[in-house]
Parts: C-alpha cells; sequence; structure tokens
C-alpha cells in the first residue's frame, strides 16, 4: 500500500534521511522506532509531502507521489496525523474533524450532513469529543488533543495513516488510552505507519517494525524478531 | 465649540474612516493566509475605481458596475498574487515587500498613461442629499459607505464561518502545513485570499470615489491611513478595523476642522506611531499562545 524506497531529504543543506526504505502492506500495522534524531518524523514529513524529498521514491497505493504537493498526497489518501497534533486551535473541535473530510465533502454547504456517519463513527470512538464538539480546539488537554488529531485523519478514510508520535508529553494514563485505540482500528483494519518513542508499547501492537538509526533503517522484523535481536534490546527495549 | 458641529464633523469623519477600515480588512485577509500584505494596495484602490468609471462612462447602470467592478478588482489582486507575493513566498523571503510596492508604482503609471493625471468626479445615483438622524445630517452617499463596508465584511465573515470552504480559510491561517496535510491548498486558498482582497479593495475604491472624487493620487492618501488603522487594530480582528477607522476618520475631520486641514493627517501618523511603540501587536491583535 505504501512503499518507500532510498529516500533522501532534509532542511538546508543537512540531509537527514539518507536512503529510507520501508513498506506497509495494506492492513498492517507498522512501527518506525529509533532515537530522537534519527531521521523517524522527518521519514514521515517526506513521505507526506510537508518536506519535499530530494531522492528516492515513495509509492502510495501503485502512484508514484514523490514531489507532490501535501495537499495532492493528502487527496490521493493519505492522512498524516504530525508531531505535535497540530490541530487547529482557534476553531472549534467539530470543524477540525470536518476539514479532517475536507476533499470529499462539499465546500460550500451541505457539507455537515455529507460527514454525519464519519462524525458519528469519531464520536463513537472518542466520546469526549462528543462533549467538547463546539469547543476551540486549542482550549482541549493534551490528550483530548491528540485523540482529535487522531479522529481528523480518520474521518479522511485514508488507504494509509501516518501517526507520529502520538504519545508525546501525555500523562501515562492517557498514553494507554491512545495504544488501545490504536488497537482498536488495527482490529478495524487500518493500514498504519506508527513513530512512537515507546518502543516496546509500538511493538506491542505492531505487525512489523522498522529501527532507524542516522538517517536510514538499521534493523527490521517481526516484533518478535526484533525482541530476541540485543543490540535492538540494548538500545531501545532495556 | 458647538456641539452639534462637533457631532455633524465626527460623524461625517467616521463614515469616511469606514473605507479606511475595509482597506485595512483588506490587508488582514491576505495576512492571514500567507503572513504577508500588498503594499500596493492603494493604487489597487485607485486602478478599480478608474475602471468602474470607465463602466459607467460606458453606460453601465450601478448595479451593474459594482459587480464588474469587484471582479476587476478580485483579478487585480489574483495577478499580484501571481507576478509578485507567490514569488517571494516561495523562497521564504520578505521580497513580497518590494515586489509589491514596484507593482503599485506600475499599477500608478499606468493608471497615469491610461485616465491622465487629472482627478475626476465619479458619477452615481445616490443622492447627496442629507437625512437628518439625531440631529446630525448624513448624506445618502455617505450612508452607502456604511451599508457598503458593512455588507462585504458581514458575507466574507458567514463566508468564512459557515462554508467549508471558509473554514479551510481559517484552517490554512491557523497552521498551514496542517492544513495541506488535510487536503487543502494553500497556495489556492492564499490565491483566495488575494482575490477576496482585491474585490474588497475595489469596493472601497466604488465606494470612496463619489466622495472624493478618482485620481492617480487617491491611492497614498488612503493607503496610509488605512495602514495606520491596520496596524493600530491589529491584523487579526475585523471587529477591530471597523471600531479604529471609525474613531481615525473621526480624529481626522475633527482635527482638520478645528487645527486647520494642514493637520488631517496628524491625527493616523501620531496613532500609528503611538501603537507601534506601545502596542506593536495591535490593541486588538491576540498575542499567540502555543501549547506544547
Amino acid at each position: 500500500m505504501l512503499v518507500v524506497e532510498n529516500l533522501h531529504a532534509g532542511y538546508g543543506a543537512s540531509e537527514v534521511l539518507i536512503g529510507t526504505s520501508l513498506t506497509v502492506k495494506p492492513g498492517a500495522v507498522v512501527a518506525l522506532i529509533g532515537a530522537n534524531g534519527a531521521g523517524k518524523t522527518t521519514t514521515m514529513r517526506a513521505i507526506s509531502g510537508v518536506l519535499r524529498p530530494s531522492r528516492g521514491r515513495v509509492v502510495l497505493d501503485g502512484k508514484d507521489v514523490q514531489g507532490l504537493d501535501a495537499s495532492r498526497i493528502a487527496r490521493l489518501g493519505l492522512a498524516h496525523s504530525p508531531e505535535g497534533r497540530k490541530v487547529f486551535g482557534p476553531l472549534s473541535v467539530e470543524d477540525n474533524l470536518l476539514l479532517g473530510a475536507y476533499s470529499r465533502l462539499p465546500k460550500f454547504l451541505g457539507y455537515k450532513a455529507s460527514a454525519r456517519a464519519d462524525l458519528d463513527r469519531i464520536y463513537e470512538l472518542f466520546p469526549r469529543l462528543k462533549d467538547r464538539a463546539r469547543q476551540s480546539a486549542g482550549t482541549l488537554s493534551g490528550g483530548e488533543q491528540q485523540m482529535l488529531a487522531i479522529g481528523r485523519a480518520l474521518m479522511a478514510r485514508p488507504k494509509v495513516m501516518l501517526l507520529d508520535e502520538p504519545s508525546m508529553g501525555l500523562a501515562p494514563v492517557i498514553v494507554q488510552e491512545v495504544f488501545r485505540t490504536i488497537r482498536r482500528l488495527k482490529e478495524e483494519g487500518i493500514t498504519l505507519l506508527l513513530v512512537e518513542q515507546f518502543a516496546k508499547s509500538a511493538l506491542e501492537v505492531a505487525d512489523y517494525a522498522y529501527v532507524m538509526e542516522r538517517g536510514r533503517i538499521a534493523v527490521e522484523g517481526t516484533p518478535e524478531e526484533l525482541g530476541r535481536n540485543e543490540r535492538v534490546i540494548a538500545a531501545y527495549l532495556g | 465649540m458647538n456641539p452639534s458641529i462637533i457631532g455633524q464633523m465626527a460623524v461625517s469623519g467616521a463614515l469616511m474612516g469606514l473605507v479606511y477600515a475595509l482597506i485595512a480588512y483588506g490587508f488582514q485577509l491576505t495576512y492571514a493566509t500567507s503572513k504577508s500584505i500588498n503594499f500596493g494596495q492603494g493604487e489597487l484602490v485607485m486602478v478599480s475605481a478608474f475602471f468602474s468609471l470607465t463602466l459607467t462612462n460606458l453606460g453601465l447602470p450601478y448595479w451593474l458596475m459594482v459587480p464588474g467592478g469587484l471582479l476587476f478588482g478580485a483579478l487585480m489582486g489574483l495577478a499580484i498574487e501571481r507576478a509578485g507575493i507567490r514569488l517571494a513566498l516561495e523562497q521564504k523571503s520578505e521580497g513580497w515587500i518590494l515586489l509589491s510596492i514596484i507593482m503599485g508604482l506600475f499599477l500608478f503609471s499606468a493608471a497615469e498613461n491610461i485616465w491622465g493625471r487629472d482627478d475626476r468626479p465619479f458619477p452615481t445615483p445616490i443622492s447627496a442629499d442629507p437625512i437628518r438622524v439625531l440631529g446630525v445630517d448624513i448624506t445618502r452617499l455617505e450612508l452607502s459607505v456604511a451599508v457598503g463596508v458593512f455588507a462585504i465584511m458581514g458575507l466574507i465573515e458567514l463566508f468564512k464561518r459557515r462554508t467549508l470552504l471558509g473554514k479551510a480559510f481559517e484552517a490554512v491561517s491557523a497552521d498551514r502545513d496542517a492544513a495541506e496535510l488535510m487536503g487543502i491548498s494553500a497556495t489556492r486558498t492564499v490565491m483566495l485570499s488575494y482575490a477576496l482582497s482585491g474585490a474588497v479593495a475595489a469596493l472601497a475604491g466604488i465606494l470612496v470615489s463619489p466622495i472624493t472624487t478618482v485620481g492617480p493620487t487617491m491611492a497614498s492618501a488612503l493607503i496610509l491611513k488605512a495602514f495606520s488603522v491596520a496596524v493600530v487594530a491589529g491584523l487579526d480582528s475585523g471587529f477591530g478595523v471597523v471600531l479604529i477607522g471609525m474613531a481615525l476618520g473621526a480624529l481626522e475631520s475633527l482635527a482638520s476642522f478645528y487645527l486647520g486641514s494642514g493637520w488631517r493627517e496628524a491625527p493616523g501618523l501620531s496613532l500609528l506611531i503611538l501603537a507601534l511603540a506601545v502596542r506593536p501587536t495591535g490593541v486588538f491583535g491576540k498575542a499567540v499562545i502555543r501549547k506544547v
């Protein structure tokens, strides 16, 4: 569903990614783990087009998408829930969710009626968002903002979802809740690429995992295989 | 001092001030989406007014001339975005400042060549007969300024709050990258904001010209005041520009009446300096709060 080949990208003169390759099969949850600064978030940004890759290929559902605008890639079926959540603070929770489905909805009026089923699904998944539907997103707690960011990405009914550091800055109880949600989405058959600091939790939910080191993939395998790899245990699971 | 004269001057001034507010509102529209403004906005007001005058002289009725003028303004806004602003923004440079000034100068010379250097009257079917409201004489012409300004600002605010495209506009203002991730094209949204800003500038020209006449130099007089209003009110409050615009218009008219017309520009410039010294984000500007 998503294939990344030999991806190079960076900021200005400094190259952060030096040939990252990975594959996400349909219906699989794939974890991308690694130390701070290894290039996990940069990989996500280069895939979704927020950052233009300097070299390499990104194939989404059979189409080459590297070099396209982020908005174009999003319309082709990729939803990226970015690091730091990036909800639209001044807009209401419901408006944030509706914008998640932007490309499918009528642009002037009647958009809410068209999105009703999707909204209900998100509210069922995150009942707290329903209570706060009219509140501006900037007033939500960090955990609620994370749920909103996930909900907003799901509203697009994406072919592939990228989820970057959903546990960042959240209390342990909330982190557990986030992972419960991810497990539920997995049961529903979502195709997900997950970047996580908490390697252990990420490997518990993943079907396959990649370990990044200094801009490229160092080790890959099923969670069981990585769990037996001494280097991975020492660096990330210890 | 006669209180009824003060009232009269203040009200006429405040109504004129709404024109400054409308031009300042045009700055806010493009600043919201792209953090850039068109420094040639005054020239945009002026050429749109000239174009509308030409439409009128061709025999177009008022109700057809207005949308024609607005459309022209919107197209000019788009042209300025495409030919100048975008080139700078794509390189993350502040070059849009200079580019928009240059395009303004270009429009100024073009107007002089096409329509001449003289100020010309702008015929309108709206009568200049005064109506008495609470002891103050207001002409229908002045009233048309208020109606026009509130109508277009109201429509644009309604568009931003009620339509999905308008919400996308707000999303790009809040976080451009995140909006792109929703499939919203930031480039197109910036284009839309420049088109709206151009239409708003054209309307300002159409509303003010019957009162002030049309001429190539009208740009510089208007733009300085609109700029003062935008800076004093801040670049994100539509309500703020209306309030500050009316206050500035009233002050100006009182200053020129009591101190002499040479002092007409003084209130605007003093306010501008004061605002930059005391509150650079503007009276109604929001200090940015970020949650991490």
